[in-house]
């Protein structure tokens, strides 16, 4: 209330900053101490992080955030090291895939080494519950992430344990190094490594299948990915109880309806401004009124943060990830994973 | 109207082409400057009331602190909080300078001030009826407008506004929805119910007023009349100040109205043409600039409201060829002969006649 700020520390918070750089309400203060290329697009970064940073539990996912020409972008990226670094260097890794054309992922790799960066508190709730039941890790690309933080983290084994990691290329593989020295150490650790170059895609289910019995899943990896997977291993009696998963990437986009790709109007309001645009029903709202000029708030891009979400006034939007039509009258909506359907009226 | 409509869109295109130009620059600069900007702010802020506090050394060092802290709070609601209000720092996406969350110094609820400021100002700027700012329903500033026997004494009404601006700006909203005086305007819709409108503006004002009259004089002990009558002073100061930049900003000499029918289904560029004629510059160094927020530059302000105000001083050569292209009036002046002119509009408007602003 003194300074007029939702918190007294808010108000000393730009004296902060100017004293502290880099500090953030609600972030923690981090150093990248190393970054090399694991494979051809994926960027492992270290993380030296401050110890106000409360920890993770293997397979948890933070959001990285980074300024950038005056602006913060974050994105969120699972941690893929061992808990042990974390106990024992307050050092977390972070396994990225750069993808030339992204708005967020390019800027990795220029980032200078010692640079500061900020992490959110560790979230999510894909862990292995189990370890003493034997279990069946799945995972496809950048999908490894998770499970290898957990793999690796693991010290006491109780029950056998098999890792199928699908790739595009074994040469993509990232911290493959890694995970077959976890296989020399273990003996109740398998890996099977399976190229989708090489290996069709039934092949690879049908081996997963069989390895069923009455294991334990947990899979990570693009939408359409674990969709098969899943719909496989329910067809074979395995319930959804048994199978753990964590999704990644706005994948599961349906394509928009093809016979209306004309432009729809929308009324935006910003900073009590309105503001009449055209938005493509095949677009984000997100990307509509940002080609637009308008700036709203926005973090993950793909459903995730909630950092986008502002009040849809009137008027029907399709979440991208699930096809579902939303209703007509007032709500919040997600910008990013939110596409018109009908004229709208938002207040962003 | 003057122009053609080949003229408004060959207008708008130019405008446009400007504004473009600014907006791919944005970037690391604009965001260190708001950002210092701040620290400044907050320096003031602090060392102000501490510096009141020390009144019983000496009562300069008392008048440093109003004059400090009087400064802190003009930083803040002209080029921070009007500036952030009007969302020029959003693209920033920092939670403390983003348009939906920043809360400033002042009497008035950021909410209201976006309804009334950003939207119905900024959007009807100068046309009669709709644009509430154009004398605020309390002074009559051109023939547009009906002699009232009130307006007689209105120079009056115009110090006495002055002097409580902070709460005629948070009133201003209230006052156009007859929330407690006057019967209710049939053609007037609101987005937002008369509870909620008396809820921001007491919940608001009270946090102000408890702040600089309660709280700090409370924790000053026995000190408390010098930090009492400080901050009241302060708060003055500010009045004054702000109440004087906005009023050179569109009821200086030369400025026009519009008349509803007019500005019908107004094109984009016919927009922009209303905004030049309906807004005044004032020139003067840097300073002046950041202690008006740029609104110094209100023709720019009003062209570009969402482009960060630090870019206006540089786009008002640019504005300002533009305008002699098309052969619109560019109204600018210096400080003292643009508010001698609003003072002189005051004091002619109070008796009848007088002529007529509006465009044709």
């Amino acid at each position: 209330m003194l300074g007029n700020q939702p918190s007294l520390s808010c108000y000393f918070l730009p004296l902060l900053q100017y004293l502290r750089p880099g500090y953030l309400p609600g972030l923690y203060r981090a150093r990248l101490s190393s970054k090399y290329w694991q494979t051809a697009d994926m960027l492992h970064l270290t993380l030296k992080v401050s110890p106000r940073w409360q920890g993770f539990m293997p397979g948890q996912h933070l959001y990285l955030t980074i300024a950038h020409n005056g602006r913060y972008v974050s994105r969120p990226f699972s941690i893929c090291s061992p808990l042990s670094d974390w106990h024992s260097k307050r050092q977390i890794s972070l396994c990225c895939k750069v993808s030339a054309n992204g708005q967020f992922t390019p800027l990795l790799p220029t980032l200078a080494s010692h640079s500061r960066v900020n992490i959110s508190a560790a979230q999510g709730d894909f862990c292995w519950s189990q370890p003493a039941k034997s279990s069946v890790f799945i995972a496809a690309g950048a999908g490894i992430t998770p499970i290898a933080a957990m793999l690796l983290s693991q010290r006491h084994w109780l029950a056998p344990v098999s890792l199928y990691y699908r790739v595009r290329g074994k040469e993509n593989a990232a911290l493959l190094q890694e995970l077959k020295q976890l296989q020399k150490r273990n003996n109740l650790f398998q890996l099977y490594l399976s190229d989708s170059r090489t290996e069709p895609a039934a092949d690879f289910t049908r081996q997963i299948i069989q390895a069923a019995g009455d294991n334990q899943f947990y899979l990570c990896g693009p939408a359409g990915f674990m969709q098969q997977i899943t719909t496989a291993l329910n067809a074979h009696g395995v319930a959804s109880g048994r199978i753990n998963s964590e999704q990644f990437g706005l994948a599961a986009a349906l394509p928009a309806p093809v016979s209306d790709d004309a432009a729809l109007s929308a009324t935006f309001f910003q900073a009590g401004q309105a503001y009449q645009l055209a938005v493509l029903p095949q677009h984000s709202l997100l990307q509509s009124v940002e080609q637009q000029g308008l700036t709203p708030s926005f973090g993950c891009r793909m459903g995730v943060c909630l950092q986008c979400v502002c009040e849809k006034v009137s008027g029907q939007v399709r979440d991208m990830r699930s096809g579902l039509l939303s209703g007509h009258g007032s709500e919040q909506i997600q910008l990013c994973i939110s596409q018109p359907v009908t004229e709208l009226v938002i207040k962003l | 109207m003057a122009l053609t409509t080949a003229q408004f869109n060959q207008l708008q295109q130019e405008l446009d082409a400007i504004k473009q130009q600014v907006q791919q620059q944005l970037g690391a600069d604009d965001a260190r400057y708001i950002r210092r900007v701040l620290v400044m702010q907050r320096i003031l802020a602090i060392s102000g009331r501490i510096l009141l506090l020390l009144g019983f050394i000496t009562p300069w060092l008392w008048a440093l602190g109003v004059l400090a802290l009087a400064l802190a709070k003009i930083l803040d609601n002209m080029e921070i909080g009007h500036n952030v209000l009007h969302g020029q720092y959003d693209w920033m996406n920092d939670p403390l300078l983003h348009s939906k969350r920043y809360q400033w110094d002042i009497a008035c609820d950021a909410g209201s001030w976006q309804r009334t400021h950003n939207f119905e100002h900024h959007s009807y700027t100068n046309i009669i009826g709709l644009d509430r700012d154009f004398g605020y329903g309390l002074l009559r500033l051109s023939n547009d407008f009906r002699w009232r026997l009130r307006n007689l004494w209105q120079a009056l009404t115009y110090v006495l506004l002055s002097v409580l601006f902070q709460w005629g700006v948070s009133y201003h909203e209230l006052a156009a929805q007859r929330v407690f005086f006057g019967k209710k305007k049939a053609d007037r819709h609101s987005q937002i119910s008369d509870s909620a409108l008396k809820k921001a503006f007491f919940g608001k004002g009270a946090r102000q007023l408890i702040k600089d009259y309660v709280f700090f004089p409370l924790i000053a002990g026995p000190l408390w009349l010098w930090v009492l009558s400080g901050n009241a002073l302060a708060n003055l100061i500010r009045n004054l100040w702000t109440s004087t930049v906005i009023f050179c900003g569109h009821f200086t000499a030369d400025i026009h109205t519009f008349s509803a029918e007019q500005c019908k289904n107004e094109s984009r560029g016919q927009w922009y043409y209303r905004q030049m004629l309906g807004s005044s510059n004032f020139t003067g160094p840097t300073w002046l600039h950041i202690l008006t927020g740029h609104l110094s530059c209100q023709i720019e302000h009003h062209l570009f409201p969402d482009i960060p105000a630090r870019h206006y001083p540089a786009m008002a050569p640019k504005v300002q060829a533009v305008a002699a292209n098309f052969g619109i009036p560019y109204n600018s002046g210096s400080f003292l002969r643009q508010y001698g002119s609003v003072l002189w509009r005051i004091v002619r408007y109070s008796f009848p006649g007088g002529a007529k602003a509006m465009a044709v």
